[in-house]
């Protein structure tokens, strides 16, 4: 039977007040993908990228006056370890349809827009590519989706910049 | 002097020790080790959870280490804002060229060991410096 794998976990606690650096606490940690076992107690599959970053969120939770201690673990069983994977697996699912989503939404509009929108889906994919661990099949979905727009934007150039008008009146 | 940071270095560890060989410790000799306890106790350390020159707040250790050594030149802060993002990606800055930089260096670890990768990166921050100072310079937007 597969063996679980190795997590890095944070135990942390942010005092509520004030609370812009618990919120950047938790939007740190929102941007890394954690998995949220239990109030105060986040994990993330172990490798040298994930540690350190539960590391420096640590000391943030530490200098806002806060306490935090990282851990390295393995869940007990298999099955555990394929629950949390499949809950942040579907976390990120949720996030790519958005990105289908809105892919295809902007097909329907003008050169420039579809060019606008390129741009911006390729950041939030690339976000959440970062923060995503066990990707679902929508992954590549989304990336298709996004590629397919770009082809339609660059076939299709923005239609209504000044040196276009000229062009055509030419 | 001795400098000692996490082995396996990545963007904000090379750019902190070109950044300390070329504004603050020219004889500089760099340790690398795997738990802070390693740390020789001649040494500063640098980039590690629970010292003084490390991330702080938002910053990460190239801009703590401009704040401490009061380094206030405009383009060794443009480049602060280059390894933030390479490092931290939180969008704080707007640098498209960060991603790339991380790759680089992603994939330098992959074939060089530390101290090799300290070799090979200065004279990439040096070029990196001298592109940014010219631009600054010539008020080229970037």
């Amino acid at each position: 039977m597969e063996q679980p794998g190795t997590w890095v976990l944070l135990c942390y606690r942010v005092p509520r007040e004030p609370s812009a650096p618990r919120i950047a606490v938790w939007r740190r940690l929102k941007r890394l993908g954690v998995a949220q076992l239990v109030d105060g107690l986040v994990a993330l599959p172990a490798d040298a990228y994930t540690r350190e970053q539960l590391g420096w969120v640590a000391e943030q939770v530490v200098e806002a006056g806060g306490t935090a201690t990282v851990w390295l673990g393995r869940p007990a069983d298999a099955r555990q370890e394929r629950e949390l994977a499949a809950a942040m697996a579907e976390a990120r699912r949720a996030e790519y349809l958005a990105v289908i989503a809105e892919a295809e939404d902007a097909a329907g509009r003008d050169g420039a827009a579809r060019g606008q929108a390129v741009r911006r889906l390729r950041g939030e994919l690339r976000r959440i590519n970062r923060r995503d661990y066990f990707p679902p099949p929508e992954a590549e979905r989304a990336r298709r989706a996004v590629a397919h727009l770009a082809r339609g934007a660059a076939d299709q150039p923005a239609a209504d910049t000044a040196s276009d008008v000229e062009e055509r009146q030419l | 002097m001795k400098w000692a940071t996490r082995a396996g270095v990545h963007i904000d560890r090379a750019a902190c020790a070109w950044l300390i060989r070329r504004h603050i410790d020219q004889e500089a000799e760099f340790v690398f080790v795997t738990d802070p306890d390693q740390v020789p106790t001649d040494a500063t350390a640098f980039d590690m959870r629970g010292v003084e020159l490390s991330h702080h707040g938002p910053d990460c250790t190239f801009e703590t280490i401009l704040r401490r050594y009061d380094l206030t030149d405009p383009v060794l802060w443009k480049l602060a804002e280059l390894v933030h993002e390479a490092d931290i990606d939180d969008e704080r800055f707007d640098a498209p060229e960060a991603r790339g930089l991380d790759v680089v260096l992603r994939g330098l670890s992959m074939v060089r060991d530390d101290t090799e990768v300290l070799e090979l990166t200065a004279p990439l921050f040096d070029g990196l410096y001298e592109y940014h100072r010219r631009a600054l310079l010539l008020g080229r937007p970037l």
